[in-house]
């Protein structure tokens, strides 16, 4: 029984692991940029949930999804606009890869500096308690609803990408940002937009992952890690690769937990190691 | 006035300077081509009329109105729409995606996917097929189609039969009538002089950036064409 | 130029780190130190990313290795722990050398993220692994292996010759023909291949001596602070330091990491001394600097002075493919 609660909890997480990587999968697939400082933005997105939460003492953490993910999509794209739509298509891949690495140092110093290194979490009120009986195992109402965001928050996703004009827009400028020009289309409004997309799931599964483990300051390198091995596991290009690598992700983080305590993300990213070495393109290996 | 004004354009690649003040002009429904060696600059021109390369010196006027400094999304709008070398289409899109990307720019007018389908009866058949599975020619209708799309009343064409059979190549430009017809101008960029000669009103040949030779389709004679397209 | 006087410059450069231990005070010896050390670790990222075009996000971990190292042997021998430097430098090459095969198998962005994946992976185990000291680390069992009086002085004189070395080296490696044959492969892999060229050996060797530098850099580094915790030995934060030094430099060529080694000096003294602000504002400020200069200067400062003072130093005329946007 324990064994079976222990894979449902890991399928939970690891579902909100793949929402961590759905933004970076975003950028990288349309911007062919790797955002390092993806990893900052999903704490920073925790410190607004737990500001809120204290400010707001009355509202059930869970409703400050909305907020976050308007602030995210804000932030993302003034990020976008300011800064990254000047380096994006740089001859040098590097280029843009270590701008939002130097923005990735000053935020988590800046926020070292102002919150200092203490961990903190967001207590997610009487909701965390809750649990349903179902065939005699325990689930706790707050990992369904996390779970069931999740996967909404996939489904909207690739339903959007495939069969919405904004979508096809989408994957046009990933395809050829030159031509789409041609069609009166502006790239840098695009990747404003998808920027802002990927920062709202950022900001989302941040809040979401504060209201489970604690956090502090130095977490984004943690939560980058676990993004790109979703990104990378799954493969580029598949929306439903990245739920899925998540989750085996999350199954082996509770799983390794399970024979050897405080073992973190050890096993997580050995078997990330270990599944790039056998197949370097990911689970469904798509084009790059 | 004419629809398309080009005057002492200069275009350059960082220092390098590809276009040495060019004169040309285009009337509604006119169709002129572009032919030129290698590096002669006609890819050039027609960036510059597409807002993709910036006017470095000069200007280009559509209906009056000058081109120079807008970017490409605004020429777009304006209606200057291009099947660019190489067709360029979107490969993770299906045709049908890649005919509605043309028409983003909300130009209105007599193109729409229906029509493109009559123009081009076997794209319908493969509408939703991707657009890297089609054959080369297949693709070039898709490229050309995705510029109607957009309703434009200057429709440049590069280098369309590139990479092509003849017969196809031949299909293709039979569908040229059609977009005459309904008052677009063309510039035509090709390899395949006969070709451009025999859908052309007037050819026009570049050489390093200059132009070395203009006149009417049916008067040109071949040894003035090909002086022209050398040089001495 | 006659050949003796092109040579006056290193004379008298080392001439001035051999007198230093006697004039100057323990602090500043232990400021030039760090610094000499930083500059070793900046040129060896370069020697890989810049030269070899392989980016790693995750050179800590053979910082940490060569740190634990050097203390491990001190402890197991009781040698003087200046004797592990070298073994230090070993250690850190038989560990890249190992993972080298399933490194490599890696491409650009994906290598990039193996090798920070994997750091954090030794460091993990660094820290649950009780012979090694588990949280708390390794420190010298026999602290008079040590002449205390001496000490500052002698990890100067380490901490310069490991420089010294490192930058000679880079200068010989690269101007011999394996140099040649990495930038060909960094350029176009399989242009250098069709020609002929071993991608994978090359890139291993550059691999192996990178993490070597980067092993005695960390041996001395972490022996100055006479503990080798995971903490401090595995530490992102060495590869935010050389990462940053080399690219604002400029990556891909020989004086970048001097230059950069300087602007992270003035940008630590400016915030943490003259400034009086706590640790992490400088490492604001040089993220701050990388930002800017990959938005207005992507090729770094040095190329910049360069071309403004048609200078040639050490250069191997070589260049990186363009960083230009």
């Amino acid at each position: 029984m324990i064994w079976i609660e222990t894979l449902l909890n890991g399928i939970f997480l690891g579902a909100l692991y793949g929402v961590l990587g759905l933004g970076l999968a975003l950028v990288f697939g349309v911007m062919r940029v790797i955002n390092v400082s993806h990893g900052e933005f999903i704490v920073l997105a925790a410190y607004l949930g737990a500001f809120l939460a204290a400010a707001f003492p009355q509202i059930t953490p869970l409703l400050f999804v909305f907020p976050i993910v308007v602030a995210g999509f804000a932030v993302g794209w003034a990020y976008q606009a300011t800064l990254l739509n000047r380096v994006v298509g740089a001859p040098n891949p590097l280029v843009p890869m270590l701008l939002t690495f130097g923005v990735s140092i000053v935020l988590r110093n800046l926020m070292l500096e102002v919150f200092g290194s203490d961990q903190t979490a967001i207590n997610p009120g009487p909701v965390a308690q809750a649990s349903l009986v179902v065939f005699g195992v325990h689930l706790g109402v707050l990992p369904l609803i996390t779970l069931g965001l999740s996967i909404a928050l996939f489904g909207a996703l690739s339903y959007a990408v495939r069969h919405t004009t904004l979508g096809r827009m989408v994957r046009a400028t990933a395809d050829d940002p030159r031509i789409i020009r041609l069609m009166g289309v502006d790239p840098r409004r695009i990747y404003a937009l998808v920027m802002g997309v990927s920062l709202a799931l950022a900001g989302v599964a941040g809040l979401l992952l504060a209201m489970r483990t604690s956090f502090n300051a130095a977490s984004g390198v943690d939560r980058i890690l676990i993004s790109f091995e979703v990104v990378v596991l799954g493969g580029l290009g598949s929306f439903w690769g990245a739920l899925l690598a998540g989750i085996m992700l999350g199954v082996t983080q509770l799983v390794g937990f399970r024979f050897d305590a405080n073992s973190g993300l050890l096993y997580a990213h050995i078997l990330f190691f270990a599944f790039l070495v056998v197949r370097p393109n990911g689970l469904f290996g798509a084009r790059r | 006035m004419n629809l398309v004004e080009i005057e002492r354009l200069e275009a350059f690649y960082g220092d390098m300077q590809a276009l040495f003040g060019v004169d040309l002009t285009l009337a509604a429904g006119e169709c002129v081509a572009l032919v030129g060696a290698n590096g002669a600059g006609k890819s050039t021109l027609l960036k510059c009329l597409t807002g993709l390369l910036e006017v470095g010196g000069g200007d280009i006027r559509l209906a009056g109105r000058s081109l120079k400094g807008l970017p490409a999304e605004a020429v777009s709008r304006l209606g200057v729409s291009m099947s660019p070398e190489g067709r360029m289409l979107f490969a993770s899109l299906t045709v049908e995606e890649n005919l509605t990307m043309g028409a983003l720019n909300k130009r209105t007018g007599p193109w729409s996917l229906a029509r493109i389908y009559d123009l081009f009866p076997v794209l319908m058949e493969r509408r939703t097929q991707l657009a890297p599975t089609l054959s080369g020619g297949q693709q070039q209708m898709v490229a050309i189609g995705r510029a109607l799309m957009a309703n434009p009343v200057v429709m440049l064409c590069d280098e369309i039969s590139l990479g092509l059979a003849p017969i196809v190549v031949g299909q293709i430009y039979q569908s040229f009538a059609d977009i005459r017809r309904e008052g677009t101008a063309m510039i035509v960029v090709e390899q395949d002089i006969q070709r451009a000669l025999a859908v052309a009103d007037r050819v026009v040949c570049l050489l390093k950036g200059r132009i070395t030779l203009e006149a009417k389709a049916s008067d040109v004679s071949l040894t003035a064409l090909t002086q022209a397209y050398f040089g001495d | 130029m006659n050949p003796a006087i092109r040579l006056l410059p290193f004379v008298a450069l080392i001439a001035a780190v051999v007198i230093a231990p006697l004039t100057l005070s323990d602090a500043a010896l232990h400021l030039a130190s760090e610094l000499l050390v930083v500059l070793t670790l900046a040129v060896m990222w370069n020697l890989l990313a810049g030269y070899a075009g392989l980016m790693s996000l995750g050179h800590q971990a053979f910082f940490g290795i060569g740190g634990y190292a050097v203390f491990l042997f001190a402890n197991a021998t009781g040698m003087a722990p200046f004797w592990g430097f070298p073994i230090a430098g070993a250690a850190a090459a038989v560990a890249a050398a190992a993972i080298a095969p399933l490194l490599f198998r890696l491409r650009d962005a994906y290598f990039a993220i193996g090798t920070w994946v994997l750091a954090e992976i030794v460091s993990i185990l660094a820290q649950r692994t009780d012979a090694l000291g588990g949280i708390t680390g390794v420190a010298l069992a026999r602290m008079d292996a040590i002449d205390f009086t001496r000490f500052e002085g002698q990890m100067f004189l380490a901490a310069a010759a490991t420089a010294l070395a490192a930058i000679a080296g880079s200068v010989w490696l690269l101007r011999s023909r394996l140099g040649l044959a990495l930038m060909s492969v960094r350029d176009n892999e399989q242009a250098a291949a069709a020609i002929g060229v071993n991608v994978w050996a090359n890139r291993f060797i550059a691999f192996v001596i990178s993490a070597a530098g980067c092993g005695v850099a960390g041996a001395i580094s972490l022996l100055g602070g006479l503990v080798a915790q995971p903490g401090n030995a595995f530490s992102p934060e060495w590869t935010v330091i050389m990462t940053f030094v080399v690219v604002i430099g400029g990556i891909g060529t020989l004086e970048g990491p001097i230059v950069g080694v300087l602007v992270y000096f003035v940008i630590r003294e400016v915030t943490t001394v003259a400034l009086g602000l706590s640790g992490s504002w400088y490492l604001v400020a040089m993220g701050a600097v990388a930002i800017a200069t990959m938005l207005f200067a992507p090729q770094g400062f040095w190329p910049l002075l360069r071309d403004r003072m048609q200078v040639s130093w050490l250069d191997v005329q070589r260049r990186f493919p363009s960083m230009d946007r």
